[in-house]
């Protein structure tokens, strides 16, 4: 990070790199210091606009959810202090403490499942360039640049009662699998989940693809050199290579899949019941329905936290040793 | 070289996922063109080109078009300008107290909406700016500058320095620098950030939800509404949904490149 071959010092701290601050800022002759921290201090005035209007919008309301999440309030009367009340209403009350569990099925669907496929079709495929890549790369992006709301239409008339799926079940003869899929206790969740699975995979398949063509040929090479079949040459170079990826990946579904809103109030609403009923789904209706808007917050506040921490998580697991 | 036999193995498996990812869109698009009620598909000389008109009206897309445009047009521009003053102040100028404020911004990549949505909707609603397109805008600017200062400071870091130093050295000052010397050459990012910010904006439903209502609401709202007040009707459906999705899937179909190489290293990051 260092760049001691710079000719001149005062870009250095610019690039931000905090280790060459200090020696810098002592050898640097006197003259040169003020000028480089009256540059710091223009910095601040051009980047003023942007970090207000980031404080107003985002960083104000974030310490002030925090502040709702120990009140209770419906909106209108005057707020009364309940301090975790929320909180254990959240994880106590049966109905909400259930999108826990919801949330633990979605992950499977939008991240492990997109994760495993991905990683498989990024090991069949050969590493080497050929003609045509750019259009399945376009076609695998698709889902990403597609607002979740005509996905959700898209996925309303698949799982239809004489939608493509149950006319495909029927010509085959399953007629006793057809059914209200979007509409059934059980199967509601999983057919949201499948939802995220086709949104999410291509993406992870893209990223893998891109990761393994990163990853020196040398190390294939020596790989089968030393005896090992497909299977120990995915285990041995291919996952270890995309370790980065897979943590992107992993953290970017996993959020998705914490965070769902827009699919399930499209077509469930969070029903049938509350059987696909996420925190954001609660979130909303909490805060905006029937308000009790400090139990909104409390939930909001939840699902940041956890959102943070499986990005940390991952972050330093995957950047252990 | 790769053997033919391996060649063929990856088309087969390109294709496969490719199949599975078109199907449900092509199963869409037939059915937004089918004359009957439940979209079925029916053999192109059959195509009911109507229903995109149908819905239009019947949805008053014309109305809520309109609006997502304005917000997403008013964003983009706002977002590139937040961009750009604060992705030249960290990555060219530095800014004073940045190693507190550098990591502030990043924070907010990983805030989700969640976190701020509901304290934001009852502080807006004191102001009388909830259900004003003033308000959403400032909202969805706040929620793009942690973005925006890490895509342009990026762009800017990656610019040689030495081009800064000798206009220095010529006595241009920081503003003009940045308007004639250092924006010119990060173009490229620049068209990237308009596109995903277009996008985000125009895709976004959540926020639009929680803040428009009535003649304010947005496309994807709009379209929300439409699918469950016609919910026989999928034929609509169908083509109110490829309405609201065409303009981001023309973008898309036209910058590709940027598109998919803008989103893999907003998601990779540092």
């Amino acid at each position: 990070m260092s760049a001691p071959a710079r000719s001149t010092g005062v870009w250095t701290a610019a690039a931000g790199s905090a280790a060459a601050e200090p020696r810098e800022t002592a050898s640097a002759p006197p003259r040169r210091r003020s000028a480089r921290r009256r540059r710091r201090w223009t910095g601040l005035a051009f980047a003023a606009l942007p970090l207000a209007v980031y404080a107003v919008v985002v960083l104000a309301p974030l310490v002030q959810s925090i502040q709702y999440s120990f009140f209770k309030w419906d909106g209108v009367s005057a707020a009364t202090w309940v301090g975790f009340d929320n909180y254990v209403t959240f994880v106590t009350d049966p109905i909400l403490r259930s999108t826990f569990g919801h949330v633990l099925v979605l992950i499977c669907f939008f991240a492990l499942l997109p994760i495993v496929l991905g990683l498989f079709s990024a090991a069949l495929l050969t590493r080497a360039k050929q003609p045509g890549m750019a259009v399945y790369r376009w076609i695998f992006f698709l889902p990403q640049v597609m607002t979740t709301v005509v996905i959700a239409l898209v996925f309303k008339r698949i799982y239809a009662p004489d939608g493509p799926l149950n006319q495909a079940l029927r010509a085959i003869g399953l007629d006793s699998l057809a059914r209200t899929w979007l509409g059934d206790f059980t199967w509601a969740l999983p057919a949201l989940g499948l939802i995220g699975t086709w949104v999410t995979f291509g993406f992870c398949m893209v990223l893998f693809i891109s990761g393994t063509s990163a990853i020196a040929p040398e190390l294939y090479e020596a790989a089968r050199m030393d005896g090992a079949g497909p299977f120990r040459e995915f285990f041995a170079v291919t996952l270890p290579g995309l370790r980065g990826q897979l943590a992107v990946a992993l953290t970017l579904t996993m959020t998705a899949a914490l965070r769902t809103f827009d699919l399930v109030w499209i077509t469930t609403h969070g029903g049938p019941g509350t059987s696909t009923l996420t925190p954001a789904v609660a979130l909303y209706k909490a805060a905006f329905q029937n308000p009790q808007v400090g139990l909104a917050a409390a939930i909001g506040v939840v699902m940041a936290v956890l959102c943070l921490v499986v990005a940390l998580v991952i972050t330093r697991v995957s950047e252990r040793d | 070289m790769i053997s033919r036999t391996e060649r063929t193995v990856n088309y087969v498996v390109l294709t496969v996922m490719a199949v599975v990812v078109l199907f449900p869109i092509v199963t869409f698009v037939l059915a937004a063109l089918s004359p009957d009620r439940s979209g079925g598909p029916v053999s192109p000389s059959k195509f009911e080109w109507g229903n995109f008109a149908t819905a239009w009206q019947q949805a008053g897309f014309g109305r809520a078009l309109t609006v997502s445009l304005t917000i997403a047009v008013c964003v983009v521009i706002g977002q590139v300008v937040l961009a750009l003053l604060g992705g030249y102040a960290f990555g060219v100028l530095g800014v004073a107290g940045e190693r507190v404020l550098f990591p502030i911004v990043l924070l907010g990549m990983m805030i989700s909406t969640e976190a701020i949505i509901v304290p934001l909707y009852y502080q807006f609603r004191t102001f009388g700016m909830t259900n004003s397109l003033p308000g959403i805008i400032l909202i969805n600017l706040g929620m793009g500058v942690p973005f925006g200062i890490f895509w342009m400071r990026a762009a800017f870091r990656a610019l040689p320095r030495a081009t800064f130093e000798s206009a220095e050295i010529d006595g241009a000052g920081p503003v003009q620098m940045l308007r004639h010397l250092a924006t010119p050459m990060v173009r490229p990012a620049i068209y990237t950030l308009i596109l995903l910010s277009f996008m985000w904006t125009w895709n976004d439903y959540f926020l639009s939800l929680v803040f428009l209502h009535g003649s304010n609401q947005t496309a994807t709202v709009a379209l929300g509404v439409f699918q469950g007040k016609y919910v026989t009707q999928i034929n609509l459906m169908a083509a109110g949904g490829l309405i609201v999705a065409a303009p981001v899937l023309i973008l898309y179909v036209i910058f590709q490149r940027k598109f998919i190489s803008g989103m893999l290293a907003g998601a990779i990051k540092e």
